[in-house]
């Protein structure tokens, strides 16, 4: 049992008791504020479908083996086990996608392992760049992007650099 | 983006081409029902967010923790009204107690605030820095991978909190600082 499992509904148990005390209709707050999931859904569907189709299309044709085959000797330049060259291409795209490959790695190699553990604290201490960019950006008029992919991918690389590191002491 | 995702999709198509035709329409298919299952999932923990959301901002408590977060707010994103202020510090708080979920929400409502205050096609800093800083996760606990592990049968699943811990403080500074940095660059550029 982790104790993490107490922190979301004692939040939301306190939440409700202060809402008490302060005479707010919550049920009403509560259905007034999920009103507003549906405009939000409607905004990103249509990026979400771009999203999927370039991932999916890049793994059904192969091309992701390629890139990891290509980038393998990259990764192990820079301290990162070319095993989790997948993850660390699909990563930044997809959440689920870079579960299974996850999955699959913790399955080939044992979850105990050091390629494992390296694994789970790069999933772990990154997130999918380019659906965050996607999705936050559908909310804004903004085209020109600037520098911020570029600097997420790089702080997110560095930390997966850091993470093999620091896995052969944990 | 429009660049990356016209190239990864022509060369898949390319690949595909010659590889196997006729997973190709398959794919597509794939993709977009994919797409709506998880846009009608989302709709659901959206909205059970944005209520509990409704309810702190109601209560006057989001006000509270935008006040409490106020310096590192300013500083982090510069001058914005009290409303995107709000839903900043939702976001934060959200990010670094883990609830993942909640923090899209309140992260979009807050993109939208700021999109006000820009009214450009030029993303401003404050916009860059809330997207870096939610691409590189403050996640305390990382519960899912934890399970993933011991449903494989890992002996030790929690030896990774630690090192996840020490990774993702590092990435999410970085990406403040080069954040910081870049937009210094940009701003001496666009004076000269």
């Amino acid at each position: 049992m982790n104790a993490s499992v107490f922190v979301t509904p004692i939040l939301i148990i306190l939440l409700l008791i202060y809402c008490a005390k302060k005479k707010i209709n919550t049920y009403s707050t509560f259905a007034g504020g999920a009103k507003g999931a549906i405009q939000l859904c409607l905004d990103i569907f249509p990026f979400l479908i771009a999203i999927f189709v370039a991932i999916q299309l890049f793994r059904v044709s192969g091309l992701t083996t390629i890139t990891a085959d290509l980038l393998s000797p990259i990764m192990n330049a820079i301290g990162i086990p070319h095993e989790l060259t997948e993850l660390m291409i699909i990563r930044p795209f997809s959440g689920s996608g870079s579960l299974a490959v996850l999955e699959q790695i913790f399955s080939d190699y044992g979850p105990d392992s050091y390629i494992s553990r390296c694994a789970s604290v790069i999933m772990g201490s990154s997130d999918t760049v380019f659906y965050v960019a996607t999705i936050y950006f559908s909310q804004t008029k903004a085209k020109r992007l600037l520098y911020a992919i570029p600097v997420a991918l790089i702080a997110n690389i560095f930390a997966a650099i850091i993470a093999c590191q620091v896995c052969k002491f944990c | 983006m429009r660049k990356i995702w016209f190239f990864m999709v022509l060369s898949s198509l390319v690949t595909l081409l010659f590889v196997n035709p006729e997973d190709c329409i398959n794919a597509l298919m794939t993709a977009g029902s994919d797409a709506v299952s998880l846009t009608i999932r989302l709709l659901g923990i959206y909205a059970v967010w944005l209520g509990i959301i409704a309810l702190v901002d109601a209560s006057g408590l989001s006000n509270k923790i935008a006040n409490l977060m106020e310096p590192v707010i300013d500083w982090l994103f510069g001058r914005t009204d009290s409303e995107t202020k709000r839903y900043i510090a939702m976001n934060l708080s959200a990010n670094m107690l883990g609830m993942g979920n909640a923090c899209t929400p309140t992260g979009l409502k807050a993109m939208a605030g700021l999109d006000k205050q820009n009214n450009s096609v030029t993303a401003s800093m404050a916009m860059i820095m809330l997207v870096v800083i939610n691409a590189t996760s403050i996640q305390l606990i990382p519960t899912t991978i934890i399970g993933l592990r011991q449903q494989y049968g890992s002996t030790t699943s929690s030896d990774i909190i630690l090192p996840t811990l020490i990774a993702t403080i590092i990435s999410t500074l970085l990406g403040v600082l080069l954040v910081k940095l870049c937009n210094k660059i940009f701003k001496r550029r666009s004076k000269k």
